[in-house]
């Protein structure tokens, strides 16, 4: 357990060193406040929701940015910068190393999700139960981890194909459009939103519009589970392909050089 | 005639430099398709459901921002990598004549985009690209593009001196969208951010292509446009000799 | 107007690195500690020393990459902090490995790029470029990428971008860096050509044959410092009233080198592993003969070939490094 602790907090302070604090407020707590106003002014002029819903949605949609960003970069980066090599040939449980970093930027996430939630709440005047904010953050927490496991699938992925930043750029905005964060899922095909069911944020999503209306934390278990159930599934694939690609890499000797 | 020359091949090669990879070009595409169809979802579920060439046309104006705050960031980055940055700085040109065939080249790239979200629409959700004025609309898009750039270069004169210029980029995505009213009207916005809006030459680009798109006076904004583009451009210049001259004394050109 | 062409005085540079993230330390580091020299016109001027030394520092704050933290310096007696442009339109850099061209670029494409950035008539462009290839050998490939080109391909391109818009002054910084032997050899005589048609020259290198072969004068810079300047046979005398014995040895150890280094007579002692052999290099007076004690020292470990010889510039280049550290 300490080592997926203690390793995950040094990767994360060594890939995350070329930001300044001024740079990380800049950058990651200004950003999705930005992200934030633009769709609630675009849910007022065209009507579609209030902004509560697009306060909370773009409050967990804040975390999933960030914490897929991070666990592609966890095991990217690595590779990049040559170190993977390194943490191959390690004795100890790789699969434990690579979900270990995923772990401090699902902590970025929350941090940065809460951080949205509240400038949020008072740039437009939103009200929020006093009672509901264990319940919110609990949610949020939950959506950064499954969000950052959904990017270590993403990093694993990298692995084997060279652009994985597309990928992940791309997997975004499709959670953007399909979690339900912004667009309100009634508003999709059926087809698109079964896709949504099965990615990360949408559950959370939903569970903490509920709480945030006034709904007891009791009451949004239910999806609060199924968000964790969904993060879990992303871990274990994420082990899964890890497994797999390290395999085929020392087969075909193509580690640090694809 | 020579620095037009110099701008044009200039702007011809960066072009096809980023042309020929392929994670510029699927994200140009893929990213600002997503964002349109997230429009025409959003345009759908709201009261105003017939106005999908604005979706169209806004997520194309979006993609070209995108494009050039996020290739301009990129671009600098790429140059500082291989070592050409240093080469554009050893030149005897000014360094903002050789950084602007950059920006403009990642603005064009957003052409990519804009006809990949029109072509999108028209396919799967079968909105019919007729625009008021479709010849207006030809002239509207470049002289979007080219404010755009002008306006990249302010902005890449803070990334040739910051080694990790892509991070300010994130930023900066969502408030010119916003901003510049891109696929959101600027009047729901706050009075407060008006003034704001009125000087950035996004604004005007991305009104003068809304108006050849659904109709309205298109040259107004096309002038005013490309004239605060100009002054983008001066502004650009100018910090761009001060960032030079404190990149060489604080050595962040090169890597190493 | 000045005889030189480049006039180097009391230069110094310092880098400041922040470190830390939440309270930062500023830490300086003096990379050039007041270095000062002058190229003749037409010069073919050698700065050499290790790495880290100085010598790409010193060559950027020559060529406007770098503003000086002290001192000056002239390029045909122009100031390189206040008359950069005038400094620019009369240099050329070209410096070593993969970096400095467009690599999804042609080379055509590359030559005609920066040929605008420098403002070369488009009548003249044409014809410059092909003689350029023509010089560099690279007629016919210039229409490939450069992402397929080799180390010394990519190397010769390069010197062709340096020339374009014929520099008086070239500086080339490590261009030999990761090049093969043959293409080494080429660039070099493409080096002395230009060298013998009036360009000066500052080149800088780790490769003592190549300093030795193609520099009228060398400056030899150690730790930010000028150690010594003067012709290749001027910087052969540091290693004057010196003898250099060479023995190739299997498994010698660190212990029995650092005994070799202390042993009496000997001045300098380098120990070079090629491949399974070693190769030490012990430098003493002349007056003592070194060979018994040292092979005394060396008693149990396989031995090669072992010789003794007269000092070259490498060893004089040794003598004027090592020497300063000890």
């Amino acid at each position: 357990m300490r080592l997926i602790f203690v390793g995950g907090a040094i990767a994360y302070r060594a890939l995350f060193n070329w930001t300044t604090p001024s740079m990380f407020i800049g950058t990651l707590l200004v950003g999705p406040v930005f992200q934030l106003l633009f769709f609630a002014y675009l849910g007022r002029q065209l009507g579609v929701a209030n902004d509560g819903f697009y306060i909370v949605g773009n409050a967990v949609l804040a975390a999933s940015a960030l914490c897929l960003f991070g666990g592609t970069m966890a095991v990217s980066n690595e590779r990049r910068y040559s170190t993977l090599s390194n943490v191959l040939l390690s004795p100890r449980s790789r699969t434990l190393i690579f979900l270990g970093r995923a772990l401090p930027y699902a902590g970025n996430g929350l941090l940065v999700a809460t951080f949205t939630l509240v400038v949020g709440k008072f740039l437009l005047n939103m009200s929020v139960p006093g009672t509901a904010w264990f319940g919110l953050i609990l949610t949020l927490a939950a959506a950064s981890l499954s969000a950052a496991f959904f990017g270590l699938v993403l990093g694993s992925i990298g692995l084997r194909f060279r652009d994985v930043w597309l990928i992940s750029n791309s997997m975004v905005a499709v959670m953007i459009l399909l979690s339900g964060t912004t667009v309100p899922r009634e508003n999709l095909p059926a087809a698109l939103r079964a896709i949504g069911d099965f990615l990360p944020l949408t559950h959370a999503a939903a569970a903490a519009r509920e709480l945030a209306g006034g709904e007891t934390l009791a009451n949004v278990l239910p999806g609060l589970g199924l968000e964790v159930a969904i993060g879990a599934g992303y871990a274990i694939i994420a082990a899964v392909l890890l497994k797999i690609f390290e395999y085929e890499s020392r087969r075909t000797a193509s580690l640090d050089t694809l | 005639m020579r620095v037009l020359r110099l701008i044009g091949i200039g702007t011809l090669m960066h072009f096809k430099t980023m042309s020929r990879g392929l994670f510029e070009i699927a994200t140009g595409l893929i990213v600002p398709i997503i964002q349109a169809t997230m429009a025409v979802y959003l345009l759908r579920a709201g009261d105003e459901p017939q106005n999908m060439v604005k979706a169209a046309v806004g997520a194309g104006l979006m993609g070209i921002w995108s494009s050039v705050i996020f290739g301009s960031g990129g671009a600098i980055q790429r140059q500082r990598w291989q070592g050409t940055l240093e080469m554009m700085v050893i030149a005897p040109r000014p360094l903002a004549l050789s950084v602007l065939p950059v920006t403009i080249a990642t603005g064009l790239q957003g052409l990519y985009t804009m006809a990949a979200t029109l072509g999108w629409g028209w396919l799967l959700f079968g909105i019919v690209p007729d625009f008021s004025h479709p010849l207006l609309f030809l002239v509207a898009v470049p002289a979007c593009v080219i404010g755009l750039g002008m306006f990249g270069l302010l902005l890449a004169s803070t990334f040739v001196l910051m080694r990790n210029a892509n991070a300010v980029c994130n930023t900066l995505e969502y408030p010119i969208w916003l901003l510049s009213g891109m696929l959101v009207p600027l009047t729901v916005l706050p009075d407060w951010t008006n003034p704001f809006a009125a000087i950035l030459p996004t604004t005007w680009g991305a009104r003068a292509v809304h108006e050849a798109a659904s109709g309205g006076a298109v040259w107004p904004s096309v002038a005013a446009c490309l004239a605060i583009s100009a002054a983008c451009f001066a502004a650009g210049a100018l910090m761009m000799s001060y960032v030079e001259r404190r990149a060489r004394a604080s050595a962040t050109l090169a890597l190493s | 107007m000045t005889d030189y062409a480049i006039e180097a005085a009391g230069l110094r540079r310092t880098y400041r690195s922040r470190t830390g993230w939440l309270r930062p330390k500023v830490k300086e580091v003096e990379a050039v500690k007041g270095v000062s020299f002058t190229v003749a016109k037409g010069e073919l001027f050698g700065l050499l020393g290790p790495n880290g030394a100085g010598k790409t520092t010193t060559i950027k704050m020559l060529n406007t990459l770098l503003i000086p933290t002290g001192g000056h310096a002239r390029i045909f007696g122009k100031d390189v902090v206040a008359e950069t442009r005038e400094v620019r339109q009369r240099i050329g850099y070209v410096f070593g490995g993969d970096r400095g061209l467009y690599d999804r670029l042609s080379g055509l494409d590359n030559l005609r790029y920066f040929a605008e950035l420098y403002g070369i008539p488009p009548r003249e462009q044409k014809q410059r470029i092909g003689e350029l290839l023509e010089l560099v050998n690279l007629t016919g490939r210039e229409r490939e990428r450069v992402e397929g080109y080799s180390r010394g391909m990519r190397q010769r391109l390069h010197i062709a971008r340096g020339l374009l818009h014929r520099p008086s002054v070239l500086f080339l910084d490590e261009p030999s860096i990761g090049v093969d032997p043959v293409a080494a050899r080429d660039l070099r005589r493409t080096v002395a050509d230009l060298a013998a048609t009036g360009t000066t020259v500052l080149l800088t290198t780790h490769y003592m044959a190549e300093a030795d072969e193609l520099c009228d004068r060398i400056a030899v810079i150690a730790q930010g410092e000028l150690k010594a300047l003067g012709t290749p046979e001027e910087l052969k005398h540091h290693a004057d009233g010196r003898t250099v014995l060479e023995v190739e040895a299997y498994g010698l150890e660190d212990e029995t080198f650092k005994d070799i280094k202390n042993l009496h007579g000997v001045r300098e002692a380098t120990l070079e592993t090629q491949g399974a052999v070693q190769l030490l290099t012990v430098q003493s007076v002349s007056d003592v003969d070194v060979q018994p004690s040292v092979l005394a020292r060396l008693g149990g470990i396989r031995l090669g070939r072992v010789a003794a010889r007269q000092p070259t510039l490498e060893d004089a280049y040794v003598a004027i490094v090592a020497g300063d550290r000890s």
